[in-house]
Parts: C-alpha cells; structure tokens; sequence
C-alpha cells in the first residue's frame, strides 16, 4: 500500500506517494530523477550512494524512503548554490580528484560532513570520513589532498600549467 | 536488487510495538537502523510481511549517565551519536573504540546499539543473493537440513560477528527487554542462543529496548582489538574485548575479563580469566588466559579473507595484546602507583 510522504531534497519540498519498500536511493534516482546519487553495490559497502540526511552521511541504497518523511537531504545536486560550485567541488577539479566520478557525489558528500563537524581535520581524519567510499580509480591521494585542500590546508600541490 | 513487499508500521509506543510483533509472530520484523536487515531483506534472507518501524518509539534515544547507577544507552542511540558522547568517550573507552570499528562513517550514522546486539549471524554460504544460493542444498539457517561451512554437521555454524558484544560483556552490561507482558532486564549474555541458526533468545513481541553498563572502576583499563581485511566495513574476523581493574600498588588483579567475537556461535566470555581474581600478574598466567581463549574459539571456514587456523591462531596474539593494552591503560589511570 502506498503511503505519502514529503521529503525535503536540496530545500525543495516533494510531496511524494511511495511503496513502502522503496530505498530512498530509487526514489531520488527514479521518482525525483536526482541521479547523480549512484547505485553502486546497492548493499551498503561501496558509499556510491552516501546522501546527507539531517546532518548525517547515510547510505540512501539502505534507507527506507517512508522512514525519511520530513527530514532534511542534501543530495550532490544540492551542493552547488546558485550556479557556484561549492568549495569541495572546486577543489576537487583542481586536484584532478576525479576520474570515472561514480564514486565522487558520495564522498564529496561525506566530505562535506566532515568539514561542517570538523573544519580542519588532519588526513588521518580525512581518511576515516571517507573510508566507507570505495573509489577504484584515484588511489585516494587526489581525493585526501582536494579535501584538505578545501579546509584550507596546504598539501604542497601546485596544478602544472 | 529490490526490497520484497510487506505491509508497513510506525507504532508510537513500546506496548503498541510489542504488540504488532507477537501478534504478526514469525511473519513480523522489527526495524532499528537498517543497516544489518536491509541487506537480509533484498538478499530475501528474511520475508516479513510486516515490517515494524522502531524509529518513533520515543524515550529509546538518550544518554544517561550517573556515578551510581552507570551509563543508560537506549538502543536507538546510533554508534556515531554514541561516540560523539564525552562520558562515553572518558569512562567507557572501548565502548566507543568498538563503535568506531563498526563499518564505515556511514553506517555508523545509521546503524543503533540496539541493532548491532541484535544482529544476525554470518556466514559465506549463507549471506548471498538468492541466484548464488540456488547452486546449493538449502542450510540449516535456511531450515534446510545441511551445513556448507561444517560437512555433516548438524547443527547451524553461522558466526555471531557482533562488536559491541564482547565490549558490553567484559564491562559487565545488561539489557532492558520490553514485551508485551512489561518490561524484564537480563545480563547480556542471556540475550544470545549460542544457536547459529537463531542466535537471539528473544521471542516475538520481544524488544531490546536499553543496555545498562555499570561505571568501571577507577583502576581499571580495557582494550578491544578487531581483525579483519579491509579495515573499514568488514565484520570482525576475530574481535577481543579485555578488561581488567587492578589491586592498588602492587600489580596483582582486583577483576579481569576477556571476550571474544567473530570465532564463535555467540559472543564468547572467556571462564578462565575469572580464577585470577586476586593474583599477582605474572607472564605465565597472561599466557594461560591466552591459551584458554584459544581452546574456546572454534573459528569455522564461513567467512572470506582468512582461514580459521590463522583467526584461532590469532586469538592468543590477540589476548596477550589486548591484555598488555589495558594493563597499559589501568597503570595509566593510577592503577599501578
């Protein structure tokens, strides 16, 4: 039986009717075609999927959409505001910290929390926030550096023109 | 892989939700953070056709702390919330290091005290999607009538593979368990069957509700060592929990304790260490507690990255580092001067 919910997605409200099996991840992807959140191994161990959900980073492929109603979420197309790219997202184009890009909205997204709890964490910090996103391209150094990067930390990398 | 269908229940109460479970019985499911069951769910481990949501059940998601009566965790308390906890943080230590080994960030912002206890058991020929499994026989766990990981076996070999557990048992926890007739609280080692088919002893209508640690004593330390694969997101491969207080002064043990996770049916609290009560520390009697773990750890090949030789094998290293790190610790916080 469907219920209806209302979620709060990047400030927008969404009056929605969903299953009560849905995940959070299907109804962003296919009721609010939001999708740039990526299904990766849709069992809770790669992050591709990581939304912020009142503050908190969550795995949207294991979150039940009826448990969200009325919570704040912020996907990665929330991140940018009024067409500036939020600093995360600037940082990590200069780094090159993105390659295939599946798994850059989660842990830009986990980033973000980590920034917003702690402002300057060290890069064993920043390894843990984001040790629950799996990225097979980057090797992780681009990441870790484009993060400390954007909370104002030197990481002696300079763009070669 | 979608979620199978089923009827949905947000009950505002621990009575109405008690009461949904025992009168749905087998066919109900209740629901804390998700993390464990969503993956039993699209894996179509479990098939309830009613899925009791716990999320607003109030008076479950506080804190409590006092000298007396000790900490009050209520089960839908998330790991990140509890480590974000400075009394958890300074007297309970390795409650928190336990939480922080659980999965990722992520899933530690998801995943509830509550939801770990009551977490299932593991195994590899068990915990695949429906398409793998239909290569093979259906397992006890499966109510079939064979074991993969034991040939022959009779019985259920699944893995508690918990870590808060071990924790919560050496700091000599109980939980507060609500049904629908009221409320009872047991010590957390009742909580488990050691059956690795249903390893719970709850019944349906049955609902964790608190888990009561009482305050560590002032000369005491702990530590919890995790071994496992990939750092973040594996189950513990083996887990120790040790924690011991000290006689002021002259190195001798007031209470030690030691438990392990990941190499049995059930967390397993080591018996022998409780003779030492009393004795002066010496190499041999930490060897001794080290070779007790072994022999009770029956670590069996259900599990990936390694073999159980290497994980029973592990578990003397483990106790005796385990053990050096919390006397470390108890010296530390003036157990030793």
């Amino acid at each position: 039986m469907k219920t209806t919910i209302t979620l709060q997605v990047n400030g927008d409200v969404y009056e929605l009717s969903v299953e009560p099996n849905q995940t959070l991840l299907d109804v962003l992807r296919e009721e609010l075609a939001l999708t740039g959140t990526k299904k990766g191994c849709d069992s809770g161990a790669c992050g591709a999927c990581t939304v912020i959900v009142d503050g908190e980073p969550v795995l949207s492929c294991m979150t039940l959409a009826v448990r969200c109603q009325s919570k704040e979420i912020t996907t990665i197309e929330g991140l940018a505001r009024n067409g500036e790219l939020h600093p995360l997202q600037k940082s990590a184009i200069e780094h090159d910290a993105v390659q295939c890009g599946f798994c850059t909205a989660g842990w830009l997204l986990s980033a973000k929390v980590l920034l917003e709890n702690n402002p300057a964490p060290t890069r064993a910090e920043v390894r843990t926030a984001i040790a629950g996103n799996i990225c097979r391209c980057t090797g992780y150094k681009r990441i870790e550096d484009a993060i400390l990067a954007a909370a104002g930390k030197n990481t002696g990398w300079r763009k070669k023109m | 892989m979608k979620v199978p269908k089923f009827e949905y229940a947000q009950p505002k109460s621990i009575g109405e939700c008690c009461k949904l479970l025992e009168e749905h019985g087998a066919n109900a499911q209740a629901i804390a953070g998700g993390t464990n069951l969503m993956v039993a769910l699209k894996n179509r481990l479990k098939v309830p056709k009613m899925l009791v949501d716990l999320c607003c059940v109030p008076n479950l998601n506080g804190i409590r702390y006092s000298q007396k009566d000790g900490l009050n965790v209520g089960a839908l308390v998330t790991l990140r919330h509890l480590v974000a906890d400075p009394v958890v943080r300074e007297k309970y230590a390795i409650f928190a290091r336990a939480a922080l080994d659980v999965g990722s960030a992520q899933i530690q912002a998801m995943g509830t005290i509550g939801g770990n206890l009551c977490q299932d058991s593991c195994c590899l020929y068990y915990n695949r999607p429906p398409m793998w499994r239909q290569g093979l026989e259906a397992c006890h766990k499966l109510w079939g009538t064979v074991c993969h990981a034991v040939r022959r076996s009779k019985t259920c070999w699944a893995t508690y593979c918990g870590d808060l557990a071990p924790v919560l048992l050496v700091l000599g926890a109980r939980v507060k368990i609500a049904d629908p007739k009221g409320e009872k609280v047991i010590p957390l080692s009742e909580l488990y069957s050691g059956d690795g088919k249903v390893p719970h002893t709850l019944h349906p209508g049955q609902v964790v509700m608190e888990v009561q640690v009482p305050t560590p004593s002032a000369n005491s330390g702990g530590a919890y060592l995790k071994l496992r694969v990939r750092k973040t997101i594996d189950y513990p491969l083996l887990g120790v929990a040790v924690t011991l207080a000290l006689e002021g002064g002259d190195g001798t043990f007031r209470d030690v304790k030691v438990a392990l996770t990941g190499v049995g049916k059930a967390p397993l609290l080591i018996k022998a260490a409780d003779e030492l009560k009393g004795k002066k520390i010496t190499d041999e009697m930490i060897e001794g507690l080290a070779e007790a773990a072994y022999k009770q750890a029956h670590p069996v090949n259900n599990a990936s990255g390694l073999t159980p030789k290497y994980r029973r094998d592990m578990v003397r290293i483990y106790v005796k580092s385990a053990v050096d790190q919390s006397l470390e610790a108890a010296t530390r916080r003036g157990g030793g001067t």
